[in-house]
């Protein structure tokens, strides 16, 4: 074993023991727990390990591993740390709650997301602190209409048996699958359909999640059925079937699509990251002397190009220092040249500064632009 | 009584050009179309195979048609974006009568109404004026069933002798040319002969945006060792990397190609045996040509000598060539005399008429060619017949089934037509597919005259500026609503499919002018049911005639892929070569393989004379007008498809470095533009890619953008083409000097 | 389904008349429908029509891919290098500033990379992409290596590119003059070279307008 995954198996190990611990914690040394869950417990702990384990593996390739320690040093400056705090709300709110940028991918797929999430959202939220023994409740002593709910063991609030926020509790997981049922439908709609995804897509990677999602919400659904109007026909069964279900989609979340449940905090880091780009010392391109990016990124970069073993030193410099721009223009002179031979004339000899001209879109207005959106509008005046 | 129209109302507003882009199904991507069409390019004259996607009577979308032999999938720009002149929203869908107090200055009417209101108008201002006084101006993007139409419309329903066609502003120096050289106006060879030929000679032709197919058969040729020989006073895009740029001063190109003759002959780079053979008046040219010494052409040109005898010499000893030439030679007050140089060049090396030897102009137009042939030109009946020439009429008459007698004579040219309505001897005016406020030069002076008829109806399918002063707008088709036949820039016959209806009130051209013709109780002969039924008249018009479509049909065309004229009957292929040795054509009878009685080529002589409008002292820079890639024409539809919009949103003045630091502008500088006729302001575009004594416009854009307020009317006293292409202007930085 | 085997991208900028139905056409790709991912620019207007169209070269080991921090760039089996997978990109911009070909686009309101896929939508059932399709210079090509052997006797296809000191070699190939014997296309050492094309040309002008009185 090398030195990462000695790291990341250290993490993994110590998050599930903290998991464990919090289990026995929660639930009064499991004077809560139900036995019956036991299953789900153990696919709780081994998918705290492999996720930790995966994170931090992630987290050590080069790439990830200066955004991790430039984003929460960048959060962290004293001098921006007010306004930071303030844009993490407002980040939070408007790309995890809301969802506002998949909207703008796509008003059906922004839809189908956001049903999907918060569906999952709700169901974690219930499901898990009812398994570890975290949340349960009790009639009032005296009072079976009355239900108290315990909360690590500490009540927290009561309410009547035969009222509809009773009735939205107990149901709290019909309704998340409701909700996760009609996220995947839309998304398995577009994904048949849509002739851009038929060719993308793969099995393990889009389609087995959505099937997940499918068996886990539909066979919890069943259940509900089976104990409500079917009086517990095949119950047994089904709740077997239930847990097979879900402790797969616990089992698989390391590995797939929901993996991305995981990393996509990060962009929150790398917002940050570029607040401060923007804000500091500009990179300009060696050939075009105009300013592409920030200087923190590409040194940044290269400090990363170089950890992954890649050679872009230039005799004066490195590559990384040219614009994206100027990039694509010296491809295609370094392709002219060989059909026309060396220009003539260079830079020098005509008496003009060694700044080359920068080349000019084709058709800036095309959709987001030749060298996209961002590019334009932050760093190309 | 056309009046004043748009300033002061928000025309603009309510008929446009909006830039149109993609949007609801058309920019689904799990949409499966209900059918797709297999069709052509509506714009110019290559007519590109294209599949148009359909869904629920619109235009989705489309597909690339790889099995089209000319473009095999290529399209340009336009091409690509042409489905989003469906489903528009300045599309027209009812008839509209002026109405000054109504939005945008128009008021919908019912159809029939219009009809009626039209045919009284042309009743009334026949039995007042005469017959002529109503004329007509027609468009080469019409099919050839609607451009025939329009010929017989005018001759037989109308009576009058003034139709003439937008053709008259693009293809008419060539034509003319041609018919005075080979006997016949086509393209003389198929594209496929510039594959494999030694030198390819483009002259006067932006070919990569104005034909950008083409590029890849000039290309083509390149990778089996042809040298492109460019002439244009601007680098275009072809000029860049080809072997040899002559960049040539504006009208000065007759000056060159009899320059490169002289050279021809000093060397004797002749084909001997050809001139002996196949062609008469050598002699005269060859002695005309004696003063064209290097030196000469080089101080009339602007090209250097060197340069002119590196391109003789290339020319002189190929084995094959082709020659190309478009608008940069024929838009001018010489082009007829342009276009006899070129020939004569090409006559010279006897190159012409075998694989691999080849010439042709580039025509413009989407029917460019189709257009010109069968009878919407003022001198001509279908079948490129002579309205002049007894027998042609009587011929013509007979299939027409009315008394030779009874058709008008010659009418004038579409330049002329506006000087008439000018003096009053024309009072109405019918337009269709033609935007002459935008397109004819000095169009100042046309906007002046349009407000002056008694009364206009123009037939369109987007409200163009010409319309706006109508008194009646009829709600017209586009190109794929409609089916029929084109003409593209090989010779090739080709089939339009219709994909969708027209929507609301509006239907096919050829509807409207039938319905016009019963309306005015002279319906007989107007009685069609569908194209085809207009496209087996026009065989039986023109067999016999040099554009013989006798022998072509629908299945033929859509079976061969285009079929070739002349095609004079059913089992025979079409002719793809113009000019082979032995060829057998209805003028010659066998004699040889030209047009004329004893089948051989003529040479002309091509005298030079300097552009009407020399620069002088008051207006010392030449101007020059052409196009840009991403527009068409006088951009009706092109400036109201967004992603074409977007990439040339507006004209700019293209000029030197020199010529700007002179004149103290820089890049993006708004710059006023003025000529003895008008003065346009647009932002300067510095760029060392252009003669640094001339300034470049595109032509596209009307009102205040329009670079035809500056151009000269001045015309080819042979084919009347306008002089676009020169005329003295002076430059300088808007408020200032 | 996956591209077919013998089907490659050929790409002769030389060609390129800039006339930008590449531009149009890509952005009727269904993959990425209304977005066109090809670059095309003038490389110095002001002197020269000469432009670059640059569609992704599909690196064998992508430099973009490497530097992502969200491992969102993927490589499919037929060495085709996709957009960002939508799930996991995180907008950061690496790949967009580490591509030695400067093709990745960002779409910021998106929070996604978006790149040239070779329509893989159209490739992968058998089809030509939508730019090479409609290219009118054919400087964008879309076919099999005897194909463009037959078409392009003067030039041939190469696939390795030199960046200082890095070599990357490309799924899409670069056609070079036979006779330059290049080995790689050193693209580091055209920093200062200027616009082709104009030279020849000015020269010519310049002619034109003093030695045709002088001689």
């Amino acid at each position: 074993m090398n030195k990462e995954t000695i790291k990341a198996t250290a993490w993994g190990l110590s998050v599930a023991l903290v998991v464990a611990a919090l289990i026995l914690a929660g639930s009064r040394n499991l004077s809560h727990f139900d036995a019956a869950l036991v299953g789900y417990t153990f696919a709780v702990l081994f998918a705290a390990f492999a996720i930790t384990y995966r994170y931090a593996m992630w987290l050590q390739r080069p790439p990830t591993a200066i955004y991790w320690k430039r984003g929460w040093q960048v959060f962290f400056r004293p001098r921006h740390l007010a306004l930071n705090i303030v844009n993490w709300f407002k980040r939070v709110t408007s790309e995890f709650v809301l969802n506002a940028f998949i909207f703008r991918r796509g008003r059906a797929r922004g839809g189908a997301h956001s049903l999907i999430m918060w569906g999952c959202v709700i169901a974690t939220a219930i499901t898990f602190p009812l398994t570890f023994g975290w949340i349960h409740f009790e009639t009032l002593p005296g009072d079976l209409t009355w239900y108290r709910a315990y909360v690590f063991g500490f009540p927290a609030f009561s309410f009547p048996l035969e009222s509809w926020m009773a009735f939205l509790i107990f149901h709290g997981l019909v309704w998340a699958s409701f909700l996760v049922i009609a996220g995947v439908m839309l998304a398995m709609r577009r994904r048949m359909r849509d002739h851009g995804a038929v060719a993308l897509q793969q099995f393990g990677e889009d389609f087995l999640p959505l099937i997940l999602l499918f068996a886990v919400s539909i066979t919890g659904l069943m259940l509900t059925a089976s104990y409500t109007w079917m009086k517990g026909y095949a119950y047994d069964f089904l709740a077997i079937l239930h847990a097979i279900t879900v402790i797969f989609t616990l089992l698989w979340l390391p590995f797939g699509k929901f993996f991305h449940i995981f990393q996509r905090p990060a962009q929150l880091g790398v917002s940050f990251y570029k607040d401060v780009g923007a804000r500091e010392e500009l990179a300009l391109c060696r050939r075009c002397g105009q300013a592409f990016t920030s200087r923190l990124h590409v040194e940044d970069l290269i400090q990363v190009e170089k950890q992954l073993g890649y050679k872009y030193e230039m005799e004066d410099g490195h590559y990384q220092w040219i614009c994206p721009r100027c990039r694509r223009a010296m491809l295609v002179l370094a392709q002219g040249r060989l059909w026309e031979g060396p220009s003539s004339t260079d830079a020098t000899e005509a008496g003009v500064s060694s700044v080359m001209p920068q080349s000019s879109f084709g058709n800036p207005q095309t959709d987001f632009g030749p060298l996209g959106e961002e590019d334009r509008t932050n760093f190309h005046p | 009584m056309a009046s004043t129209p748009e300033e002061s109302q928000n025309i603009i507003e309510r008929f446009g050009p909006h830039p149109a882009y993609s949007s609801g199904a058309r920019l689904q991507t799990g949409i499966e179309p209900d059918d797709l069409v297999d069709t052509h390019c509506c714009f110019c004259g290559q007519q590109c195979g294209i599949r148009l996607k359909v869904k629920d009577n619109e235009v989705i979308g489309f597909e690339p048609r790889e099995d089209f032999p000319f473009n095999q999938g290529m399209l340009c720009p336009k091409g690509v974006k042409r489905y989003l002149q469906g489903s528009h929203p300045d599309r027209l869908v009812s008839a509209y009568e002026r109405d000054p107090s109504a939005e945008g200055g128009f008021r919908p009417i019912a159809y029939d109404r219009a009809i009626e209101r039209v045919a009284s108008e042309i009743k009334r201002i026949q039995d007042a004026y005469g017959p002529d006084s109503f004329a007509i101006l027609s468009g080469a993007s019409l099919t050839t069933e609607k451009a025939y139409l329009m010929g017989k419309f005018a001759r037989v329903c109308l009576k009058t002798a003034n139709i003439d066609y937008n053709g008259r502003l693009c293809m008419v120096s060539a034509a003319v040319g041609n018919k005075k050289a080979f006997g016949i106006d086509r393209a003389a060879n198929p594209w496929s002969d510039i594959l494999k030929t030694e030198v390819v000679w483009i002259s006067g032709a932006n070919v990569a945006e104005c034909a950008p197919i083409t590029t890849n058969y000039v290309w083509q040729a390149r990778e089996h060792g042809a040298k492109i020989i460019v002439v244009d006073p601007r680098i275009t895009p072809l000029a860049r990397t080809c072997d040899l740029f002559l960049p040539v001063k504006p009208g000065r190109d007759v000056a060159l190609f009899n320059g490169i003759l002289h050279l021809m002959i000093e060397n004797d780079w002749l084909d001997h045996d050809f001139i002996e053979k196949h062609t008469v008046g050598f002699e005269a040219v060859a002695e005309h040509v004696k003063e064209w010494t290097p030196r000469r052409t080089a101080q009339v040109t602007g090209i250097s000598e060197r340069a002119i005898r590196q391109a003789a010499e290339w020319w002189g000893e190929a084995k094959t060539s082709f020659l190309l030439h478009a608008r940069g030679i024929e838009h001018h007050s010489h082009g007829v005399q342009n276009v006899l140089g070129a020939i004569n060049m090409v006559l010279a090396s006897g190159r012409i008429g075998r694989p691999y030897c080849g010439y042709a102009t580039i025509t413009g137009q989407g029917n460019g060619q189709g257009g010109r042939e069968h009878g919407q030109k003022c001198d001509q009946l279908p079948g490129a017949r002579d309205i002049s020439n007894p027998e042609h009429r009587a011929y013509v008459a007979e299939v027409w089934g009315v008394q030779p007698d009874d058709l008008p004579g010659a009418g004038v040219d579409a330049y002329e037509i506006i000087r008439k309505a000018d003096s009053g001897e024309i009072r109405g005016l019918l337009s269709i597919c033609f935007n002459p406020k935008v397109s004819l030069p000095d169009n100042n002076f046309v906007t002046r005259v349009l407000d002056k008829l008694e009364f206009f109806v123009a037939i369109d399918f987007f409200l163009n500026e010409t319309a706006h002063h109508a008194d009646i707008i009829l709600p017209g088709s586009l190109h794929e609503e409609d089916e029929g036949i084109v003409t593209q820039i090989e010779g090739r016959v080709i089939k339009i499919n219709k994909a969708v209806d027209p929507p609301g009130d509006a239907r096919q051209d050829w509807r409207i002018i039938q319905d016009i013709a019963h309306c005015l109780g002279r319906e007989r002969g107007f009685q069609f049911t569908r194209p085809r039924e207009i496209f087996d008249e026009l065989r039986q018009a023109s067999r016999g005639g040099i554009a013989d479509y006798s022998g072509i049909t629908y299945e033929k065309i859509e079976k061969q892929g285009g079929v070739f004229w002349p095609c004079p009957d059913e089992d025979h292929p079409g002719t793809p070569r113009l000019f082979e040795e032995g060829s057998w054509n209805p003028i010659a009878k066998g004699a040889g393989p030209f047009y004329f009685p004893d089948g051989k080529a003529r040479f002309n002589v091509a005298p030079y004379t300097p552009p009407a409008e020399d620069v002088d002292e008051d207006y010392p820079i030449i101007l020059t007008t052409g196009r840009v890639v991403s527009q068409f024409l006088s951009g009706t539809q092109t400036r109201r498809i967004g992603p074409l919009v977007d990439q040339y949103p507006e004209p700019l003045v293209e000029m030197h470095p020199h010529l700007a630091e002179r004149l103290g502008i820089a890049d993006g500088d708004w710059t006023t533009i003025e000529s003895r006729r008008g003065d346009c302001t647009l932002r300067a575009h510095v760029v060392s890619t252009i003669r640094p004594d001339t300034v470049f416009i595109p032509y596209h854009w009307a009102g205040r953008k329009s670079a035809n307020q500056l151009t000269i009317s001045a015309q080819d006293p042979i084919s009347k083409i306008p002089e676009y292409k020169v005329c003295a202007v002076r430059v300088k930085r808007r408020n200032g000097e | 389904m996956s591209v077919p085997e013998n089907m490659e991208f050929f790409i002769d900028p030389a060609r390129c008349i800039g006339c930008q139905a590449c531009v149009q056409a890509c952005s009727e790709c269904d993959t990425h429908k209304g977005h066109s991912m090809i670059h095309l620019e003038y490389v110095d207007r002001a002197h020269s029509v000469q432009t670059a169209p640059v569609v992704c070269m599909h690196c064998d080991s992508p430099t973009c891919a490497e530097v992502c921090p969200a491992d969102a760039i993927k490589r499919t089996e037929d060495g085709v290098v996709q957009t960002a997978r939508k799930p996991r990109c995180i907008a950061c911009n690496n790949c967009v500033l580490a591509c030695p070909f400067g093709v990745p686009k960002m779409k910021t309101d998106f929070k996604l990379m978006m790149k040239c896929d070779m329509c893989y939508d159209r490739t992968s059932a058998g089809k030509k992409p939508m730019c090479a399709t409609v290219c009118p210079s054919q400087a964008l090509f879309f076919g099999t290596r005897e194909q463009i052997e037959r078409l392009r006797p003067r030039s041939t296809p190469n696939n390795r590119f030199w960046f200082g000191a890095q070599t990357i070699t490309t799924k899409v190939n670069m056609m070079v003059p036979k006779t330059a014997q290049a080995q790689y296309i050193d693209v580091t050492a055209a920093m200062s070279e200027r616009a082709i094309g104009k030279e020849i040309t000015l020269n010519i002008l310049t002619d034109a307008m003093y030695t045709g009185e002088e001689e």
